[in-house]
């Protein structure tokens, strides 16, 4: 292209710690291009996105609009210069009208000062209307479906003036229609010039929407291609870093004799008719990106995510429909979240933190301080915390330890079903290792182990069968073969 | 370094005991800081229900409404329905113990806020005691009320029974809070609710639980309240509501819940009294700046507190 870039980022790097999360980048977008940026976890998108929307104001290099160095210090900052940013979890307002979120923070006013209910209604519901959208804008926004948020989102970004429109992993909660939607908006932003700059792991879409993608790995430029230069397949050795391997998964045929954890048909908002078992001694790998509603299958099981339609037996009890967490606990199922603040007590104790569900196994009516870092200690050994003291609170351990804290729970009173999401979230290689040898010991015992995750590697090192969801819906399940790699389960989103 | 902040209360109280018996001499006289232990009694019992209910992050308003009610429905099944002990007592603290109970139904059932039940059950109580009262003050008490509030044991020169009430159901409520099962689950329903659910705890029982115990310590407040005035009458001390929360959390129990204890509600109390009590002491004080004194060094207590008792998380991990 002739014409100028409208943003440039040169040689732009970032550190955080010992962690060099940009190295050298550069990245220019033309006006009224879509500009995707793909790469793996930890590749260095957020922190490219973040620079560029002014979250971050503290990195090397420089960034250009329209030729002139800028240094953002805010998002509003960036808002002024016109580059706005959709984020994944969006910045709405439920229960305000469409019209209030269309003008948030903007409100027309009447001479009098008051807000212009009028025409802020006309307005956005012209501009809605232009993309194809007869809605009532005085309706309360959670009334409608998220890809009508996410257009709401994108016209408020549009009439503050971003002529950069930043959208983070977009469709990951869309449905099918509704990703067809955003395609048709995305095309009538390119013709009124303004510029998309695309993040996304779903690399077909990428296909279907991009001018232009670049690919980041380690948090280094890999290449900027035209799209017709390239291809899904293509993208993604260049986002691993190798030729791909040809190793297609098998259907899985092998079924653990006994089930421990059978979902039949399970339904919420963000997940339909997912049905999947768990065999006792099998590590079933639950694998998703990102809004795939993985998680929420997981909290489901456990009764802290209510479910419409569907049943969870647990070694052949049928769950009722409404069901607690102590009821789960007590059937057998034990659940480490992905976040550690809502299993763990940070301020407590780490022995208590691991007795608190059996107390009444550990102590009757008054439980005693020896008896409880009896059982506590020995399941801190045997997980490895590190340092391994049962009276020091959880939350002076680093992030690693405290998961394990968080898994040494379930030790000591042996569950039939241990679900945890995102094990090794947040640890060092070394640390990971450990948390992966623990789940293949629950499986060489014989619990039945359901692993859930956004990272294809956690479930490609420990997974029996893995089970791949994409956007609420399970799409492929199937041995976890020798030969499998990252691109099987990156192709299959 | 950490004992110390822990420990902040008891600096503050040793220093308010060291200024007053400086400034007056009455103050250290045994007969004046058995006094202190008389004036807070009432205080402490309903300070013990506020800690379970504090600890488990919320609150409970209706504790000075339920003192009254106690006394009404004692006082009028015993005068005018003419039943013996213990029957008055039974069904008096009975009943503020089951409105306790329908406070914590409401707010663990309908997920209303407690700060909302509990100020609607305080109205309902209220109301209860002016209508079953008919607004008139009953100048008769029984016998148990009687003793507990104002008796004495071992002579008129013994010791008054008052203190030694309190001090039971502090030690009960210590003991329970530091040692059983249920204890444990108070504090953390109140540290982190989610993690405690996920845990297996039943929170709203724990908590439902909480607020039942705080209707029984107000109707045994109301109880000794009525032995110590004398008479029953269906007007509200008000005060009783504040001067109860600011006593426990002056001993450093935390408003969000998960934090503090009995031992730290004791310390509130004497700090409390020690100050009502002190400034009494000192009669070149003008009375009219009383409140404005304790108020005052209530604050600043309360900074002092936060400031040394307050932890910083360090681990910023979601």
């Amino acid at each position: 292209m002739c014409a100028s870039p409208i943003l440039e980022l040169k040689q732009v790097s970032k550190r955080f710690g010992g962690l060099q999360a940009l190295e050298g980048v550069d990245f220019d977008l033309h006006e009224g291009e879509t500009h995707a940026l793909v790469g793996e976890n930890g590749a260095g998108k957020s922190t490219l996105m973040r620079i560029l929307a002014g979250i971050y104001a503290d990195y090397d290099g420089e960034y250009l609009i329209d030729g002139e160095p800028v240094s953002l210090h805010s998002p509003s900052n960036a808002l002024h210069r016109g580059i706005g940013m959709i984020h994944q979890e969006l910045s709405v307002m439920p229960e305000l009208s469409v019209a209030e979120n269309v003008f948030l923070g903007r409100q027309p006013l009447t001479k009098a000062g008051t807000i212009n209910w009028r025409m802020m209604n006309r307005v956005a519901s012209e501009e809605l209307e232009k993309l194809g959208f007869e809605i009532d804008v005085r309706q309360p926004l959670e009334n409608y479906a998220l890809g009508i948020q996410q257009i709401v989102e994108v016209i408020r970004v549009i009439l503050s003036g971003a002529r950069v429109i930043i959208m983070d992993e977009p469709t990951s909660a869309l449905s099918p229609s509704e990703i067809d939607r955003l395609v048709d908006l995305i095309n009538a932003l390119r013709s009124s010039k303004r510029s998309i700059i695309y993040i996304s792991h779903f690399l077909d879409e990428v296909m279907r929407v991009a001018d232009r993608v670049t690919v980041l790995r380690d948090g280094r430029k890999v290449a900027t291609l035209n799209a017709e230069e390239t291809s899904a397949p293509h993208l993604i050795s260049m986002i691993l870093g190798r030729e791909i391997n040809a190793t297609l998964p098998t259907a899985s045929a092998r079924r653990s004799a006994n089930t421990l954890l059978s979902i039949k048909d399970l339904s919420a908002d963000v997940f339909r008719d997912v049905s999947l078992d768990v065999g006792a001694g099998e590590i079933v790998g639950l694998y998703g990106p990102v809004g795939a509603g993985h998680f929420d299958v997981a909290r489901a099981v456990f009764g802290m995510y209510r479910f419409d339609t569907g049943s969870v037996t647990v070694d052949s009890h049928p769950f009722p429909r409404n069901f607690s967490a102590r009821y789960a606990i007590k059937r057998g199922v034990a659940y480490v979240t992905e976040s550690r603040r809502t299993s763990l007590f940070l301020d407590v104790e780490n022995y208590r933190n691991i007795t608190l569900p059996h107390l009444s196994r550990i102590g009757g009516f008054a439980p005693s301080h020896s008896r409880e870092v009896g059982v506590a200690l020995p399941a801190m050994q045997t997980v490895n915390v590190q340092p391994c003291d049962p009276d020091s609170a959880v939350g002076t351990l680093s992030g690693g330890n405290q998961q394990k804290v968080a898994i040494a729970r379930w030790i000591t009173f042996p569950p039939k079903v241990f679900i945890v999401s995102e094990p090794t979230r947040g640890m060092d290689v070394g640390a990971k290792n450990e948390v992966l040898a623990i789940l293949r010991n629950f499986r060489n015992e014989g619990f039945g182990v359901l692993v859930v995750s956004s990272e294809p590697e956690t479930v490609l090192a420990v997974a029996d069968r893995i089970i791949v969801m994409s956007r609420g819906k399970t799409v492929a399940e199937f041995e976890n073969t020798a030969g499998l790699q990252k691109e099987a389960l990156m192709g299959l989103i | 370094m950490k004992r110390f902040r822990t420990l902040a209360p008891v600096w503050t109280l040793l220093a308010l005991m060291l200024f007053f018996s400086v400034a007056s001499e009455s103050f250290l006289r045994p007969i004046n800081l058995n006094n202190i232990l008389v004036q807070v009694s009432t205080l402490a019992i309903l300070g013990t229900g506020m800690t379970f209910v504090l600890l488990t992050g919320q609150i409970d308003l209706s504790i000075a409404t339920l003192v009254t009610l106690t006394g009404v429905i004692s006082a009028q099944l015993f005068l005018n329905v003419k039943l013996a002990e213990p029957w008055p007592t039974i069904f008096a603290v009975g009943a503020a113990t089951v409105l306790g109970i329908v406070s914590g139904f409401a707010t663990t059932k309908f997920r209303i806020p407690a700060f909302m039940t509990t100020l609607a059950m305080s109205l309902i109580a209220s109301g209860l005691a002016t209508w079953i009262s008919q607004g008139r003050t009953y100048f008769q008490i029984s016998e148990v009320p009687l003793f507990l509030g104002s008796g004495r044991i071992g002579g008129p020169d013994g010791f008054r029974v008052l203190p030694i009430v309190a001090a039971i159901c502090l030690l009960i409520g210590y003991l329970v809070l530091r040692y059983t099962r249920f204890g444990r689950y108070v504090y953390m329903t109140g540290a982190n609710p989610s993690a405690a659910r996920l845990a297996g705890i039943n929170t709203n029982i724990i908590i439902g639980v909480s607020l039942a115990i705080s209707g029984f310590c107000a109707g045994l407040a109301g109880l000794v309240n009525m032995g110590r005035l004398g008479s029953a009458q269906p007007q509200v001390i008000e005060s009783y509501l504040i001067d109860t929360i600011g006593a426990v959390v002056l001993g450093g129990t935390s408003l969000n819940g998960g934090r503090g204890g009995m031992l730290q509600t004791v310390a509130g109390l004497l700090i409390y009294g020690t100050l009502r009590n002190g400034l009494d002491n000192i009669p070149q004080i003008d009375p009219f700046m009383k409140e404005f004194i304790t108020g005052v060094v209530l604050l600043g207590a309360l900074i002092i507190n936060l400031l040394l008792g307050g932890r910083a998380r360090r681990d910023k991990t979601p």
